[in-house]
């Protein structure tokens, strides 16, 4: 009798160790590992953090975050990603990094990982990731080496990424009648019909002081107005008609902005229009949740949102934050299943409920997501015409990026002509470019 | 080894450890930037795996006319906050060098502004120059003035006001000290003379202030080369290039442009010319002994 027991206890222990070696979760192998990831200091990471917990509850995986202001995760992460081993599992780099990291290759290809069975999660759904960030902060070697294309392959995905959209204050709009702006020569126009219909109040409050925050604004405009920084052959094209034409927009909105406007940073501009000292701002979606926040703004409720305007063409920004897998990680596996977590539809969707920058079309369209944050609709249009070539991304950028941004801010304060200043920037453009050997297949 | 040999050895080996830590913490990061300068070193690679490119950053700087910019707005800004603090500095110091009641809180009070962090200050003073909510268009617009664009316009001048506020309190307490520990009997004498207030200053406090002076000067004149965070928190060295100070330029040149053997080269540069300074105060101080030793001995051989 005591045998057939045993022997019963035998077969039910070991049916269920079968059981549960065929069921094994994929996350099973990770279970109990802490990760290691480096995230900035920024809105969307900060809802991160929020549902971080979940994640840690669902699969056994404890997570430890590096929060730094986004510069200094850019000064750490070149140092970290230089070691033999680093310390981070995961990082989120701003989409500039892409370029450095990818060409010093320290960034893990993601071929890998989504052809692993065990690793890739089948109802995943790529295609629902919005196709601008993914090209633009996710991909490289393709078109133009920065681009999708048949050459690129995936080192990361976008997660806390941005687009521009433009934001109006409805009660002063309905108040005068004015029409939301569609074309770029609406908005100009009632840009500078703001400070005479409401005497101290600004037109559009734009970042425009001395470096990124100049060359940001003016290639805000340059996208829709038909521009762009190079041609194919990487030949400096800023300085030709569409160049001086979103020069001159930067200027108009400038010149009718708030007092102060010229040596504006994002900040400011943001804060100007949270103080409701202009009617309109045109720049990233990420500023909602503060727009909202009654102990930020004054403007709660008096906003209404609208798509970029558009030119001779539709053309948003694209821009903010991707997550990769460092090289270096100690565990590369477990921090895929982390990013894999993050950005699923569920993940994106808890994101985007904590107040974060959803990554998905679907999480846009999300019933949920609009009931609780009606612009999402909106963004979710302007992101079909998200322009993931609306500046390059390469790694003598930053040298030039600097040279047109202080050299806009000298058209904005000290009145140097527009076309001269903009031949000034492509020539040594072209220096730039030369040196680091674009020509040298021409 | 001897007794006599081990005996003349032995200071040196006390000297040791201080050497070793010296050559490890001073010169080879010195080394390291000085080797760097010859790369073309992107800050993603090893020094090692970097090209050697010989003069070429210096050349290139030279040829730059942002670099040169960049050195000009430096030396405008160095000398403009360096000669205003020395002049309130000394001033404030003449004026509280005596026996008020509460002076040490008043002192304190003083010094504060040198002990708030720069980035602080930075934003602090941002926040007052701000063209809408800042206090000083605030004030201006109040009694019937026209607003100022302060960090627009007027970027040089707004930043050296805020310099001017932080670090004038640094030779003011250098100066009184130097002031309180003058030899009194000079002082008395020139009092029994019938020398004027100005008359004391000018001819007896001042010169014998000099050589701390001189030195504070100095010092705040190398630091005022290298000033960075007020700068880059209150501009960003805009609008233009006109607030981009050179150690705000070897920043941008290091993380944005990623560029490290140029920052290197413009590193080096301002190293020259802060040596050339010192080196000119040192001649200066030893001019000044030589001619005090001579002045000694004249009157010696005069007795």
């Amino acid at each position: 009798m005591l045998s057939i027991t045993k022997t019963l206890r035998t077969a039910a222990a070991a049916s269920v160790l079968f059981a549960g070696q065929a069921m094994a979760g994929p996350y099973d192998d990770y279970a109990g590992m802490t990760l290691v990831v480096n995230f900035p200091a920024h809105p969307h990471y900060d809802a991160v953090r929020k549902i971080l917990p979940e994640f840690t509850k669902e699969t056994g995986i404890e997570v430890e975050v590096d929060q730094l202001p986004y510069l200094k995760m850019r000064e750490r992460q070149t140092l970290e990603l230089a070691q033999d081993e680093g310390d981070y599992d995961l990082i989120a780099y701003v989409v500039f990094s892409k370029a450095d990291y990818v060409y010093a290759d320290q960034l893990e290809n993601l071929a890998r990982y989504f052809m692993n069975p065990k690793l890739a999660d089948p109802s995943y759904d790529a295609d629902d990731l919005i196709d601008g960030y993914v090209y633009n902060i996710g991909f490289a070697g393709g078109n133009k080496g920065y681009l999708q294309g048949k050459t690129g392959s995936l080192f990361g995905i976008p997660y806390g990424s941005e687009t521009s959209v433009l934001g109006y204050r409805k009660d002063i709009f309905e108040k005068h009648g004015l029409e939301v702006p569609e074309t770029y020569e609406q908005m100009l126009d009632i840009a500078c019909k703001i400070p005479e219909l409401e005497p101290g109040m600004g037109g559009l409050s734009s970042r425009a002081a001395s470096g990124h925050h100049a060359s940001h604004a003016f290639l805000l405009h340059l996208a829709p107005m038909g521009g762009r920084v190079f041609d194919d052959s990487w030949t400096p094209i800023v300085n030709n008609e569409a160049g001086v034409k979103a020069a001159n927009a930067l200027k108009t909105i400038v010149d009718c902005g708030p007092e102060g406007a010229a040596s504006f940073g994002f900040g400011e501009a943001l804060g100007s229009f949270l103080a409701g000292d202009t009617a309109m701002f045109l720049d990233t979606t990420v500023v909602a949740g503060q727009i909202n926040d009654p102990k930020k703004s004054k403007v709660v409720g008096k906003v209404g949102w609208a798509m970029h305007p558009m030119d001779v063409r539709r053309g948003s920004q694209t821009g903010g934050f991707g997550i990769g897998i460092p090289k270096n990680a100690e565990n590369k596996e477990a921090a895929f299943l982390l990013m894999q977590w993050l950005t699923s539809k569920a993940g994106d969707k808890l994101v985007a409920m904590a107040g974060g920058n959803p990554s998905r079309f679907s999480t846009h369209a999300d019933a949920d997501v609009n009931a609780k944050f009606p612009h999402m609709a909106t963004f979710g249009e302007a992101l079909k015409h998200a322009d993931p070539d609306w500046r390059p991304i390469i790694p003598v950028w930053g040298k030039i990026n600097a040279d047109l941004g202080t050299t806009l801010s000298k058209v904005l304060t000290e009145d140097l002509d527009i076309q001269e200043a903009l031949d000034g920037v492509a020539s040594r453009a072209k220096v730039v470019m030369e040196e680091a050997g674009y020509y040298t297949w021409q | 080894m001897s007794a006599t040999t081990f005996n003349r050895l032995t200071p040196y080996l006390f000297l040791a450890p201080a050497l070793v830590i010296m050559v490890l913490a001073l010169l080879y990061p010195l080394g390291y930037m000085v080797y760097g300068s010859f790369r073309d070193w992107d800050p993603s690679q090893a020094l090692g795996e970097s090209e050697f490119t010989g003069l070429a950053n210096y050349v290139t700087l030279w040829n730059d006319p942002n670099f040169r910019e960049s050195v000009a707005v430096t030396l405008k800004f160095a000398v403009s906050v360096v000669s205003i603090e020395m002049l309130i500095g000394v001033g404030l110091a003449l004026l509280l060098d005596r026996n008020l009641r509460g002076m040490s809180v008043l002192r304190t009070l003083f010094i504060l502004p040198m002990m708030i962090a720069p980035v602080v200050v930075g934003l602090v003073w941002r926040y007052m120059y701000h063209p809408t909510v800042g206090i000083f268009n605030n004030t201006l617009k109040s009694i019937g003035l026209e607003p100022v664009d302060w960090l627009g316009q007027h970027a040089l001048l707004s930043v050296i006001i805020a310099d001017i506020w932080q670090w004038t309190p640094f030779i003011f307490i250098l100066s009184l000290a130097a002031l309180q520990s003058l030899p009194r009997s000079a002082l008395e004498a020139a009092r029994i003379d019938g020398a004027t207030g100005w008359q004391q200053i000018i001819h007896i406090k001042l010169p014998l202030m000099m050589p701390v002076l001189i030195v504070t000067g100095l010092l705040r004149l190398i630091d005022a080369f290298k000033v960075l965070e007020v700068i880059l928190v209150m501009t960003e060295g805009g609008p233009g290039l006109s607030t981009e100070i050179l150690a705000l330029r070897i920043s941008r040149t290091a993380t944005e442009f990623r560029e490290l053997g140029v920052a290197a080269a413009m590193s080096n540069y301002l190293l020259i010319l802060l040596m050339l300074l010192t080196l000119l105060m040192l001649f200066y101080n030893r001019w000044q002994e030589y001619r005090a030793a001579k002045a000694k001995r004249a009157i010696e051989e005069a007795v």
